[in-house]
Formats: structure tokens, C-alpha cells, sequence
């Protein structure tokens, strides 16, 4: 059984990650890249007698990296050398595709095409000689349309074909000037290390050494004469009268120009595409901006309307038949009180507060990778680009920010396709302004406790409270500390496609995934912490005398002038600091052991699943009604919860209206949770830009909710 | 004249692009290449960046950048 390494590549849009979903069906291993936090997909496959591993590399247009995501696929192909390249490439754009292709080629690693998008090519009138095209580029190139799955199989035996024959790529001739440099580099290169064997001096090495690729150069470990290069380049760039960069570009893409002009036959006139009489309307001068505040509007609706009612589900789930039989299960195996509390109160219901939310973020999520894989994304990016300069950032940071409110960890990776470090670092720093679903539970119960009647305004404010910040706070750094030019932004505006559900399951799962691992590994041991601080010195009479309680009540002058400065919500402004979904989790913590709830309740199993199943099927009723219903967004009319009562109770004796208001903005805006910090750490490569923000961030919570319940004072409330 | 200039639906013909290091390689690598032809298919409602149809597909750049890429008008 021989393992062949395959790495699959193409320029971004070509529909690299539908295929590669469609090779891999639901085997995709999804990993990091070691270094970076760059989500890294594997797949293995078994053909005969062959096992082929798939490593999905980002999208990029060019070997000469723009942006972190085109550098990892660099330094893939040059330092891991695999054994085959799988390029997938857009049919309908074959020449600036194969402008990348003819890069590969010089890799002189076996490279199999997938032509993908076919269908679409063939559509437009397009004809492809794809003979002749393997033959002038020495390649195998496949038809695919791979979001039918059509063309897979074929891509698997060409696959094993060139690597079996080891078929390395014709050497298209760059011209006399540059093939005598391109030898001279070769011939030095062979002298300084003899023990270098000459098959590993492949031309798109010898070429990175001309151009001057430092960064790539250093972590090859060559010895080399670079004062003899340079004389070489010189040389070239004298008779050309180009600089080198230039020179290889205008002939790669004239290599490019040829091969297509050969192979591809297109009709005359140009018919008008689909995708440019959609754009008339949506990218409208006038209509453009309406529609799209009306997406970003219909977003947050679907997502409350239709998610709200299943987060009420799991709650319910948990808190009721969970929790009895978790109880019953535990008196059962005569578990210690202790054990009993921890896990009941401590894990249970904590925990259950976290996953009830995850309806809202996953509907949040979904929505997002519809308008991504659409193509919708990069027009919203397009329509904002001037108005996110003006705090720093620029149109690409539209996406993150979006995907900060399900979850403010997914959009830290999500900066990647920034190619600016300041822009990058500016808008991670911006993110936790985005009010994230693990706030949603702490809005909710405070809501029901004060606001009932206007909960819908107050969730609104807050949200816009939240975007203000981020954007007052952007002009203020972008002034002050992150100065500079915004880095131009040079964006493919992709055709509109359907996304297939595969793509829609998988890619909405990548940006969940973080999310539900916090709440199984973080969140969880927070609770358990938070449990271990109420009850110790051990079975306190009061909560105030647990370790939790004297630290909060060490801690509450700083929240007096806000507000809020009884030690229970300071403990749970402390446990927030690590996630905010906590802060409501400690408050039930706190004032369940103050009054410890008796329940008398009947046991019967199969009446319990009946009620799961009958109440799963009410609330998806309840789901498509809020949808239709209204125009405004239906369920941010908050009902009061049932079992949630006696915290709503405790609230109502330690809260006023106003200081629940200032206790909501200070938990919108204060301390960005760990995890986001332990992303931040991953891509940026220290916790330096957290400490600033867990800083700036509670400074800035600070001064809001001083403001915000100061004047509410003074006028009166 | 400069990219810039050209109005929504105008066609031009690339001269030359006065552009510097890493930018300029990368518009040359997205195709912009003395010699191409580009249309101006529309300006963001916010009045920049544009939108351009170039080697059969669709990019957008800053009018900054547009500066610097000097064009021949085609009728």
C-alpha cells in the first residue's frame, strides 16, 4: 500500500473547496496548520492499491504571496514538495488560471487539472481542445463539475496515473536570457552544495533565487553567491527593460495567452451573464445600499425568528427531563451531596445555558456561509469598502465583523484574508465589539426581568450600542496608534452559484465547530471552578463567605459608581471575564444556593420522550409562525421563562431598571473572552494584543456604564 | 489618461501602470497588462471602488490605485 501526497490548490472561486468536499465525502480531517492557526483540511482515500492524501491548501492566484493565506500555500509546495498537484481551475476563466498553472509548472512536481465549473464553460458557448491542452502543458486535465460530483472518479485514476509515470510537466522555454541565468543559478547552486541532488533544482526554485524571494530563500538553507545573481538579473533587466518581476510575469501570462488561444474556443459577442444582470440591482448607485442593509436586516431576522424557539427547546430539554433523570440517575448510585451539586448545578446547568444558545449562532453561521459560498460576501465587502476605511479597516473586514456576532473566534481566523498586519490587528481588535450569542443569555434574563414590554428596542440598542463603540473607538486608534494607509484592495467580484448542501454543512460546521468546543472544554471547567470558589471553605452558611463571594465583595466598590457593586454580580462579572455566557451561569450558581429549589416530580420515561418530541414539534411551529408572522423580528419580544423565575425574582431585588441597563452595556462591551484570546495568540503570535484589549475593552465598558447610568441619574430614572 | 477618469461602461486600453513593488505584481498577476482591454462596469454607490471587467472576469480596485493605471480610451 504506497501513499500518495497530493496538494490540492487553484485561485480562490474556482470551486476548489466543493470538490474537495466531494473527494473527500464526509471524510475531511480538519486540522491547523502548524505555526499558524490556518484551519488545515486532509482527506484519504483509498483507489486499488493506493492510498491518496489530500491536503487542501487556500486559495491563491499566484505563488509571489499577497496575503497569509497565499503564503502558506508558497511554502507548502516549495519546502514539503508533494507528489502529485491537483489544481483546480475555473473553465471560464482558463487564462488567468493558467497563469498560476504555469507557476505549478515549474514546481516540476506531476500536476493533474481539474477543469471544473465545465458545465458553466459550456454553457457560455466555451469550447475546450483539453488534448491538445495536456499535451502542450504535459499535464492531465480533467472535466469536473463539482457540484454534482461529476468527473471524481477520473480525477482519482489520473491522479495515480502521474505518479506512476512520474510525469513531470513539459519546461516551457522562458527565453534565451532567462534559461542562460536560470543554468548559471543552477551550476552555482551545484557547486555550493555538492550534497544537493540536481533533480531538487526545479526551475520555480532557481527562479524565487533571481527574483529575490528572501523569505522563502532563508528557509531552504542554500548556500549561494547573491552578488553573482544579481549581476545575472542585471543583465536581464538591461536588456529587457523591465525589471525582473515584471519581465516573468508579462512572459508567464504571455505563455498562458498562447495556450489558451490554442484551446479554447469562445463565441464572438459576449452574451451578458446572470451574475451581471443580478449586479445591476444589487450593486445599484441607488438600490445597492437599501438591499443590502435589507440582507444584513433579514440575516438577524431569520436567525432570531426561526432559532429562538429551539433555543427555548434545549433549554427546556436540559432543564427539565435532563436534569431529573441526570438527578435520579445520581441518587441512584448513592452519589455525595457534593457530587450531586457539582454536577447538577455546577456542569449541568451551565453548560446547558451555552449549548441552549447554539441554535442562534449555528442559524447565524449558516446564513453567513450562504452569502460567502453565493458570492454575496465579496459584493457586501465591495459596497462597504469606503465607509470601513473611514475607521480603519477596509471592505474585506466586513466578513469577520459579521461572523462576530454568532462568535467572536471564528472571525479572528477569519482576518486571514486581510493582507495589511495594521488592518488585520485593527479589526481583530474590533471584533468583541460585535455582540457575540454567548451574550444573548445575559440580555435575555435581564430583559425579562426589567424590560419586558420594550425588549425588542433594548436588544436593538444594544447591538447599535455595540457597533457605535467599535466604530468610534476605530476612528479614535486609527488616528492615534494604528496610523497609515488602508492596503489597496484588490478583490475578484465572483460569479453568484448556488452552494450545494455538502458545502453549506461543512463550511458552517468549521465556524461552529470553535464554539461548541469551548463550551465542552472552557466553559465547562469555568463552571466547575466558579462551583469549587461558591462551596469553599466548605458548605459555606451563607454565599457571601465562599472565596467567590469575598473577592466579589473585595472587588464591588469598583462597580458602585456604575451601579451594580453588590458582590454577586461582581463574582459574575469575574467569571465573565473568561466567557460571558458565565456571567448568567454564576448568577444561577449564586442565588440557587441561596435558596435551594424542591421539586416533586413524577418519573416516567416514556412520558418524558414523548414531551421531548411533542415539544420539538411546537417549537418548529412556533419557528416558521415568527417568520411569517411579522415584519419586525418576532421573538425579540421576550416572554418571561418559566424556570428561570427564581433568578428573574432575585434580579428584580438587586437590580433597578437602570442599573440592569448599565450592567447589560458593561457585560456588551468589558473584557473579550479567553478563548477569543487564545485565537488572537494563534494568529498573531502572542497574547500582547489581548492584554491590550482586555485593558482598553473594560476601560471603555467602564466609562460607558459610568456615563450611561451617571446621566440616567440625574435625569431621573 | 488614467483608469480613473473613465466613466461607468467606458472601454480602454492598457498603457502602461505606474505602480510600485508588490502591488504592481500582483495587478500584473490579476491581469492588468499593457495591452489588455478593460471596461468600467460600475462605481460603488459610496463612489469608490470600481468594479472592472478584465480577461474575461470581474475585479474591483480603489480609485487610488486606478490612478496609476493609465489607460487609452476605445470608442
Amino acid at each position: 500500500m504506497r501513499e500518495i501526497k497530493i496538494a490540492v490548490v487553484g485561485n480562490p472561486n474556482t470551486g476548489k473547496s466543493t470538490l474537495i468536499n466531494a473527494l473527500a465525502k464526509a471524510r475531511l480531517q480538519v486540522g491547523n496548520w502548524p505555526g499558524v492557526t490556518v484551519e488545515k483540511k486532509e482527506a484519504t482515500l483509498k483507489v486499488g492499491d493506493y492510498t491518496l492524501a489530500f491536503v487542501d491548501l487556500p486559495g491563491a492566484y499566484s505563488l509571489s504571496p499577497f496575503s497569509l493565506e497565499e503564503k502558506i500555500a508558497r511554502d507548502y509546495l516549495f519546502t514539503e514538495r508533494p507528489d502529485v498537484i491537483l489544481c483546480v481551475v475555473d473553465s471560464t476563466n482558463l487564462e488567468r488560471n493558467l497563469y498560476f498553472v504555469i507557476q505549478l509548472m515549474e514546481l516540476e512536481i506531476p500536476l493533474v487539472l481539474a477543469l471544473n465549473l465545465f458545465d458553466e464553460a459550456q454553457k457560455l458557448g466555451y469550447q475546450i481542445d483539453i488534448p491538445l491542452l495536456e499535451r502542450l502543458l504535459g499535464v492531465k486535465a480533467i472535466p469536473t463539475i463539482a457540484t454534482r460530483g461529476e468527473g471524481i472518479e477520473e480525477l482519482k485514476s489520473a491522479i495515480v496515473e502521474v505518479y506512476l509515470q512520474n510525469k513531470i510537466p513539459n519546461r516551457l522555454s522562458y527565453g534565451e536570457d532567462l534559461e542562460e541565468a536560470i543554468d548559471r543559478v543552477r551550476l552555482q547552486l551545484l557547486t555550493l552544495n555538492p550534497q544537493l541532488e540536481a533533480s531538487l533544482l526545479y526551475k520555480g526554485l532557481l527562479i524565487k533565487l533571481l527574483e529575490g524571494d528572501q523569505e522563502l530563500i532563508s528557509r531552504l538553507n542554500l548556500k549561494f553567491n547573491p552578488e553573482e545573481i544579481k549581476k545575472y538579473l542585471q543583465h536581464i533587466e538591461k536588456v529587457h527593460g523591465e525589471d525582473i518581476e515584471s519581465y516573468l510575469t508579462d512572459l508567464r501570462y504571455g505563455l498562458a495567452t498562447g495556450v489558451v488561444r490554442q484551446v479554447l474556443h469562445k463565441p464572438e459577442i459576449r452574451k451578458i451573464t446572470f451574475t451581471e444582470r443580478v449586479d445591476r440591482v444589487l450593486l445599484n448607485r441607488y438600490l445597492g445600499i437599501p438591499i443590502f442593509l435589507l440582507m444584513m436586516w433579514l440575516l438577524f431576522k431569520v436567525a432570531f425568528d426561526v432559532a429562538n424557539p429551539y433555543v427555548d427547546f434545549v433549554d427546556e430539554t436540559i432543564n427539565g427531563p435532563i436534569m431529573k433523570w441526570a438527578n435520579v440517575g445520581l441518587e441512584f448510585l448513592e452519589a455525595p451531596e457534593w457530587l450531586n451539586s457539582l454536577l447538577l448545578h455546577g456542569i449541568l446547568a451551565g453548560v446547558g445555558i451555552v449549548f441552549s444558545f447554539l441554535p442562534v449562532i449555528g442559524v447565524i453561521m449558516l446564513l453567513i456561509t450562504f452569502l460567502e459560498s453565493s458570492g454575496y460576501m465579496a459584493r457586501a465587502a465591495f459596497l462597504m469598502d469606503r465607509l470601513m476605511r473611514s475607521f480603519g479597516v477596509q471592505g474585506k473586514s466586513f466578513i469577520p465583523m459579521l461572523l462576530g456576532f454568532g462568535c467572536n473566534v471564528p472571525s479572528v481566523y477569519a482576518t486571514r484574508v486581510l493582507e495589511q498586519e495594521r488592518e488585520r490587528k485593527l479589526t481583530i481588535f474590533l471584533v468583541p465589539f460585535m455582540s457575540c450569542g454567548a451574550r444573548l443569555p445575559v440580555y435575555v434574563v435581564f430583559v425579562s426581568a426589567f424590560f419586558v414590554e420594550a425588549s425588542g428596542t433594548i436588544l436593538f440598542s444594544l447591538y447599535v450600542l455595540g457597533i457605535g463603540t467599535a466604530i468610534l473607538l476605530g476612528i479614535f486608534l486609527h488616528k492615534l496608534i494604528y496610523r497609515g494607509k488602508s492596503s489597496p484592495f484588490i478583490m475578484e467580484l465572483p460569479p453568484y452559484r448556488l452552494p450545494t448542501f455538502r458545502d453549506l454543512r461543512v463550511h458552517t460546521w468549521m465556524k461552529l465547530r470553535h464554539f461548541v468546543i469551548k463550551a465542552g472544554t472552557w466553559i465547562l471547567a469555568i463552571n466547575v471552578v466558579i462551583w469549587v470558589l461558591l462551596n469553599l471553605p466548605w458548605k459555606p452558611n451563607n454565599p457571601e463567605e465562599s472565596y467567590l463571594g469575598k473577592t466579589g465583595a473585595l472587588l464591588a466598590p469598583i462597580f458602585k459608581p456604575l451601579g451594580f457593586g453588590d458582590w454577586a454580580s461582581t463574582a459574575s462579572l469575574l467569571a465573565g471575564s473568561l466567557a460571558k455566557e458565565v456571567v448568567v451561569s454564576t448568577m444561577a450558581q449564586i442565588y440557587a444556593s441561596e435558596e435551594e429549589r424542591a421539586q416533586e416530580e413524577t418519573l416516567n420515561l416514556i412520558e418524558d420522550l414523548k414531551g421531548i418530541v411533542f415539544n420539538f414539534g411546537a417549537k418548529t411551529k412556533e419557528a416558521v409562525y415568527n417568520l411569517i408572522s411579522t415584519m419586525g423580528i418576532a421573538t425579540l419580544q421576550v416572554e418571561e421563562p418559566e424556570e428561570a423565575k427564581g433568578l428573574i425574582v432575585k434580579l428584580q431585588e438587586h437590580f433597578t431598571p437602570l442599573s440592569a441597563l448599565s450592567f447589560m452595556i458593561f457585560v456588551l462591551l468589558y473584557w473579550p473572552c479567553f478563548v477569543y484570546g487564545i485565537a488572537v495568540r494563534a494568529e498573531l503570535g502572542s497574547f500582547k494584543l489581548y492584554l491590550q484589549a482586555i485593558l482598553i475593552h473594560t476601560l471603555v465598558a467602564w466609562l460607558v456604564s459610568l456615563l450611561f447610568y451617571q446621566v440616567g441619574r440625574i435625569l431621573g430614572f | 489618461m488614467k483608469l480613473s477618469d473613465l466613466k461607468k461602461g467606458e472601454r480602454g486600453k492598457i498603457v502602461a501602470l505606474n505602480l510600485k513593488g508588490a502591488l504592481k505584481k500582483r495587478f500584473q498577476e490579476m491581469g492588468i497588462l499593457p495591452g489588455e482591454e478593460v471596461l468600467v462596469e460600475r462605481v460603488a454607490p459610496l463612489g469608490d471602488p470600481v468594479e472592472i471587467y478584465i480577461k474575461g472576469y470581474h475585479l474591483s480596485l480603489r480609485m487610488e490605485e486606478a490612478e496609476g493605471i493609465e489607460v487609452e480610451v476605445l470608442k
